[in-house]
C-alpha cells in the first residue's frame, strides 16, 4: 500500500535533464513552482504543461512511473478540488441541496487541480532525475553562504540524502511489520478513529526500534569508513557548471518573465 | 609481517545510569592475545555473545580497548591521531546490507569512504572503477542499493571498503542474512580478494563450510580465544567444539563418528573428496553388499486426510497490461494432517507469497485453497451472533488447545505416544481421520473442505488457524514485557484477559521460555530468545497449522538446534502440521516429510526429501543444491560403492557406513578363513 510514493526514489536513465547540474534542477523546480501561482490563465497553463511534457520527454523518464506518484496525493487533491467546488460563491450551475457548483467554482476548482498535477509532477520530475546525494550536493552548495552564519549545511544536506535512501527500505519493512500483526490477528480497517490509532500502535512500535537500530548500525558502518563530518571531504561528482546549465537558466528566466507578463497582457 | 596484534586485550560493556554511575559491567573479551600475519586469510568462530564482533570492532577502532593494547600496523587504536589512519587500512564489512550503504547510487557508495579521507576527485574515481573491477560489481554501478540482492548489496559494502586501499577487511557475519547463493558469492569474492590483492581477510562467521578453505581458524568462547591454528587441527577437536555448542562441517562431523567406530579414517577430514578416498580403501564395491538400512516412513504418509489442499493456485501482478507478471502459476499440492512440509525454492520463487496466500494476507487472482481444520465452525462470518460468541465456541471446541496443556500428562501416561490424547478426551485423531465430518461442520456446507474463497469466509479466523511466522519474526515485537507481547494475538481473538494470559504461558513453556523471562522486556532478550517470543505469540492462537518463514535464518549453531528441536517436539506432541519455508536442504532432508519445490512461481517438484534430493542435478539448475550426504552418496556411487536407500542425516549415513562395513570385513575374514581351510 505504500509501494506507490515515488518521492525520492531516482529513475536511473541517462538524459540532459540527468545531466544538468543539481542546482539548476533545484532553481528550476523553484522558478517552475513559483510560475504556476503567477500565472492564472488557461493559456499559461497550458504553456506550463506543455514546457512540463517536453522536460518529461526529455528526461526519459517514463510518463507511467511518473504518475504513480500521483496516487498518493490523490486524497488531498479530491479534498481540495472539491472544496473549491462546492465552496466558490457564485452563479450555480448544478445544486444538490445546500451543495451547489457555481460557474466560478468550476473554473477554481479545475485550475487548482491542473496546478496542483503539475507541481507534483514537476518536483517528481526533479527528484527522479537526481540522485539524492546530487540533489544534497546541490543544496549543500547553493545555500553554502548560510554555512557562514552557523547553519550546518553539510549535516543537514548528509541527514536528508540519508533520510531518502531510507525511506523505501522502512516503506518495505512496515508493509512486512503489518502483515505480520495481521497474521497474528491485528486489524486496521475496523472500528472508529481511537480503535484504529490504537491499532497503529503495534505498526509504530516495531517501526521506530527498527529505525533506531538501523541508525545505530548505520552511524558505526559510517564511522568506520572514517567519515567525520564535512571537513577535509573531497566530492568524487563535484558541482561545476557546464554550458548547458547557464542555458537552462536563461531558458528559466525566460519563462519566469513570460509568466509575469502574462499577468498584465490580457491578451494571452 | 604481523598487520594485527593483540596483547592481553580486555573490553567491558559498561552500562550506567542516569548519573552515569555504572549499573553494570560485562566483560566481554578477556585476555586475548592474538597477531595475525599480514596477507592471510582468518576465520573467527564462536557462538553469539561469545565477543567475536567485539573483536572485530576493536581492531577497527570503533571500540577501544578497556585493558591491554590493540596494535594495527604497529599503531595503539588508543591513540586518536592514529585512529583515521587505522580505519582507512582496516576496512569493515558488517552483517546487515541495507545498514551500510549511504548513498542511492552504487558508485556513489563507493566513492564515500575516499571522499571522507579526501582523496582527489579524478583518484575517488580511479579507486571506484578498480573497486568495482574487483568485487565484480562494474554492470551494477549505476543501479540504486534497493534494487540489488543482498548478495550483491554485501559486495558493494566490500568495494566500498577496498576503494579506501585497505590492508585488512574485517567482516563480521557478512552472510547471515543472505540466502545460499547470495552466501556463496560473497564468500567468493572475499577469496578472490585475498588471493589476488593480497588483502588480509578476518572472516567472523557461523557457517563452518565457509572456514574450511581458511589459513587460521580462531573459536571464540566466553569472552577468550580457546582454540586456535588451522582448519584441520581445529575440527580435529569434534568434541571439545560439541561441548561449546559449536558445530563442525558435516562431513567432519561424519569421519569422525566413523573413526570413533574403528574405521580407518583420518582426524579432522575437510572434504568429500578426501573422505571418498578413505572410504574407497575400506569399503566394498560389489553390488552384493547393500546395507541393509531401511528408512522409516512417516506414517502419516499413507494416509491422505489433507489439512489443506491448494488447487491451482494463481497470483498475477498487473493482469491483463504488458507488465502481467505471474508470481505463482498453477500451483496445486495438498499438506497432509500432522506432516512437515518442507518449502524450497531461490529468492524471489514464491515460497513467501504462496505462504502469504495459505493464511489469507494476499488473495490468489485463480484458484482455490480448501481448508479442513479439526474444528471449522467459527470459519464463517455469521449474522446474528457476535464474534466475540463465536470465538468462544470455537475455544471450546478446540481440542488442540487441551491437547497442548495435558499434553505432558499423555506423554507420560502413553510412553510410546502411539495414542496422543488421553482416554478421556472426547475424541482423537484418529477418529477424525475416519470422520473428517464433524460437529463444528455441521454450519458450513456439508463438506469437510472450505473453500477459503468462499462467499462470508472470514479471512482473520483463517489466520488463526494458519499461524504464519514471518521471517526475522522478532522485528514485530512491540508491548512492554514478554507476557503481554505473546497475548496480542489471543486477545486479538476475542479472549477474555485470563484465556489469553493462560494460553500466553502455555505458548511461552513451549517455546522454552520459563516465567524469569515473562516480565521482561521483550528487547533485553537475545537474539534467539526474542525470535522464541515472537513464535510464541503466534502459537498462542492455537494455530492447526505452523507455517515458519526461514525461522532460522540469522541465528548461531546452538540457536539453529534448539529452535529446531523445539519445532520438533510441538509437532511431535501436540501433532500440529509444520510448514517449513527453508534455505537449508540439510535442514529440509532432516526434519520434513514431504518438500515441495518452487521455481519461478511454479511447482517443480513434489514428494519425500529422498524423491527431490535424488534429482538433485534438476534442483541445481534452479539454482537450489542438495544436502551434503546426498552428494557423499553420489561421490561414493562414482568410486563403485552404493547406497540404494538414501540415508540423508549425518547419523544415518555414518550408522549405513558402519555397518556394510562391520559387514564387509566380517564376509572377508570369514572367506579367508574358509580359503585358509581348503589349502589345508
Amino acid at each position: 500500500m505504500f509501494r506507490e510514493i515515488t518521492l525520492g526514489q531516482y529513475y536511473p536513465v541517462d538524459s540532459i535533464i540527468h545531466r544538468l547540474d543539481p542546482r539548476v534542477k533545484l532553481m528550476g523546480t523553484l522558478v517552475f513552482l513559483a510560475a504556476l501561482f503567477v500565472v492564472n490563465s488557461w493559456t499559461m497553463y497550458g504553456v506550463a504543461a506543455l514546457v512540463l511534457a517536453i522536460l518529461i520527454k526529455s528526461s526519459n523518464v517514463p510518463f507511467r512511473f511518473m504518475t504513480k506518484g500521483l496516487k498518493s496525493i490523490l486524497v488531498l487533491l479530491l479534498i481540495s478540488v472539491s472544496f473549491n467546488l462546492f465552496l466558490t460563491p457564485g452563479e450555480p450551475i448544478v445544486q444538490f441541496g445546500i451543495l451547489k457548483i457555481s460557474r466560478e467554482g468550476l473554473e477554481i476548482a479545475f485550475k487548482m487541480g491542473i496546478r496542483l498535477v503539475l507541481l507534483v509532477l514537476g518536483s517528481s520530475l526533479m527528484t527522479l532525475t537526481t540522485t539524492p546525494n546530487q540533489l544534497t550536493d546541490g543544496m549543500e552548495k547553493g545555500l553554502g553562504i548560510f554555512k557562514k552564519i552557523g547553519v550546518p549545511v553539510h549535516e543537514i544536506s548528509m541527514m536528508m540524502s540519508i533520510a531518502l535512501r531510507f525511506i523505501p527500505i522502512l516503506v518495505e519493512e512496515t508493509d512486512k511489520i503489518m502483515k505480520a500483526q495481521q497474521a497474528r490477528g491485528a486489524d486496521f480497517e475496523s472500528g472508529n478513529i481511537i480503535d484504529r490509532a490504537k491499532a497503529m500502535v503495534p505498526i509504530l512500535v516495531p517501526l521506530f526500534i527498527s529505525a533506531f537500530r538501523r541508525a545505530n548500525d548505520l552511524a558505526m558502518a559510517m564511522e568506520a569508513r572514517c567519515y567525520h563530518g564535512g571537513e577535509g571531504r573531497t566530492k568524487m561528482k563535484p558541482l561545476r557548471y557546464a554550458g548547458r546549465d547557464i542555458i537552462a537558466y536563461l531558458l528559466m528566466i525566460m519563462y519566469l518573465a513570460a509568466c509575469i507578463a502574462s499577468r498584465f497582457v490580457d491578451l494571452i | 609481517m604481523k598487520i594485527i596484534e593483540a596483547i592481553h586485550l580486555a573490553y567491558d560493556y559498561i552500562r550506567t545510569d542516569e548519573n552515569d554511575k555504572v549499573i553494570e559491567r560485562t566483560r566481554a573479551l578477556n585476555d586475548v592475545n592474538l597477531s595475525i600475519e599480514e596477507g592471510s586469510f582468518v576465520c573467527i568462530l564462536g557462538h553469539n555473545g561469545s565477543g567475536k564482533s567485539t573483536l572485530a570492532k576493536l581492531i577497527n577502532g570503533l571500540n577501544l580497548p578497556s585493558e591491554g593494547t590493540m596494535l594495527v600496523s604497529s599503531r595503539d587504536t588508543k591513540n586518536e591521531k592514529e585512529l583515521w589512519d587505522i580505519r582507512k587500512e582496516t576496512g569493515m564489512v558488517f552483517q546487515n546490507p541495507d545498514n551500510q550503504i549511504i548513498a542511492s547510487v552504487v558508485e556513489e557508495d563507493v566513492g564515500f569512504g575516499p571522499e571522507n579521507i579526501g582523496i582527489p576527485t579524478a583518484e575517488i574515481w580511479e579507486r571506484v572503477n578498480k573497486a568495482l573491477h574487483a568485487v565484480g560489481m562494474e554492470a551494477y554501478r549505476m543501479k540504486s542499493p534497493n534494487r540489488l540482492s543482498g548478495g550483491q548489496k554485501q559486495r558493494v559494502a566490500i568495494a566500498g571498503t577496498m576503494a579506501m586501499i585497505p590492508k585488512t577487511i574485517v567482516l563480521d557475519e557478512p552472510t547471515a542474512m543472505l540466502d545460499p547463493s547470495g552466501r556463496a558469492e560473497v564468500i567468493r569474492t572475499v577469496k578472490e580478494l585475498n588471493k589476488t590483492q593480497g588483502v588480509t581477510i578476518i572472516l567472523i562467521t557461523h557457517y563452518m563450510e565457509e572456514t574450511v578453505d581458511a589459513d587460521r581458524i580462531i573459536v571464540m568462547d566466553k569472552g577468550k580465544m580457546v582454540m586456535d591454528g588451522t582448519p584441520g587441527e581445529v575440527f580435529k577437536n569434534v568434541k571439545e567444539l560439541k561441548e561449546i555448542r559449536m558445530d563442525v562441517p558435516e562431513v567432519t562431523e561424519l569421519a569422525w563418528i566413523l573413526k570413533n567406530e574403528g574405521m580407518p579414517v583420518p582426524d579432522s577430514v575437510l572434504t568429500r573428496e578426501e573422505l571418498v578416498s578413505h572410504l574407497e580403501k575400506c569399503l566394498p564395491k560389489q553390488a552384493d553388499f547393500q546395507p541393509d538400512f531401511v528408512k522409516k516412513k512417516p506414517e502419516h504418509m499413507d494416509i491422505t486426510d489433507p489439512v489443506m489442499r491448494v488447487r491451482n493456485l494463481s497470483h498475477v501482478y498487473q493482469k491483463g497490461t504488458a507488465m502481467e507478471s505471474y508470481a505463482l502459476k498453477d500451483v496445486s499440492f495438498d499438506v497432509q494432517r500432522g506432516s512437515i512440509v518442507g518449502f524450497i525454492g531461490h529468492t524471489g520463487s514464491g515460497k513467501s507469497t504462496l505462504t502469504q496466500h495459505l493464511n489469507g494476507l494476499l488473495k490468489a487472482t485463480d484458484g482455490a485453497i480448501e481448508v479442513n481444520f479439526r474444528d471449522n465452525s467459527a470459519l464463517f462470518k455469521t449474522d446474528g451472533k457476535t464474534k466475540t460468541k463465536n470465538v468462544n465456541a470455537d475455544t471450546a471446541a478446540f481440542r488442540g488447545g487441551k491437547l497442548i496443556s495435558d499434553m505432558s500428562e499423555s506423554i507420560k501416561m502413553n510412553p510410546d505416544n502411539t495414542c496422543n490424547e488421553g482416554a478421556d478426551k472426547s475424541k482423537n485423531i484418529a477418529v477424525f481421520r475416519e470422520e473428517p465430518l464433524h460437529e463444528g461442520m455441521e454450519r458450513g456446507n456439508g463438506t469437510g473442505f472450505v473453500n477459503i474463497y468462499a462467499d462470508g469466509f472470514d479471512m482473520k479466523q483463517l489466520r488463526f488457524k494458519v499461524g504464519l511466522v514471518f521471517q526475522y519474526p522478532e522485528y514485530q515485537l512491540f508491548e512492554i514485557d514478554v507476557l503481554t507481547d505473546v497475548m496480542f494475538g489471543p486477545k486479538n481473538q476475542g479472549l477474555s484477559q485470563e484465556e489469553a494470559r493462560k494460553r500466553a504461558e502455555e505458548a511461552l513453556k513451549m517455546v522454552g521460555l520459563g516465567e524469569e523471562f515473562w516480565k521482561k522486556s521483550p528487547f533485553e532478550l537475545s537474539g534467539g530468545q526474542k525470535r522464541r517470543v515472537a513464535i510464541a505469540g503466534v502459537l498462542a492462537m492455537h494455530p492447526e497449522v505452523l507455517i515458519l518463514d526461514e525461522p532460522t535464518a540469522g541465528l548461531d549453531p546452538a540457536g539453529r538446534d534448539d529452535l529446531f528441536r523445539q519445532i520438533r517436539s510441538l509437532h511431535d506432541k501436540v501433532g500440529m502440521t509444520i510448514i517449513l519455508v527453508s534455505h537449508s536442504m540439510d535442514d529440509v532432508a532432516r526434519y520434513t516429510d514431504q518438500v515441495i519445490v518452487l521455481d519461478h512461481g511454479e511447482l517443480r517438484m513434489t514428494g519425500t526429501p529422498e524423491e527431490i534430493f535424488k534429482r538433485y542435478k534438476e534442483l541445481e539448475e534452479m539454482g537450489l543444491g542438495a544436502p551434503q550426504m546426498t552428494y557423499l552418496i553420489h561421490d561414493l556411487k562414482d568410486v563403485g560403492i552404493r547406497f540404494e536407500d538414501r540415508p540423508d542425516t549425518v547419523e544415518e549415513m555414518a550408522h549405513c557406513i558402519v555397518d556394510l562395513w562391520k559387514r564387509y570385513n566380517k564376509e572377508e575374514h570369514g572367506e579367508d578363513r574358509a580359503s585358509g581351510k581348503e589349502a589345508r
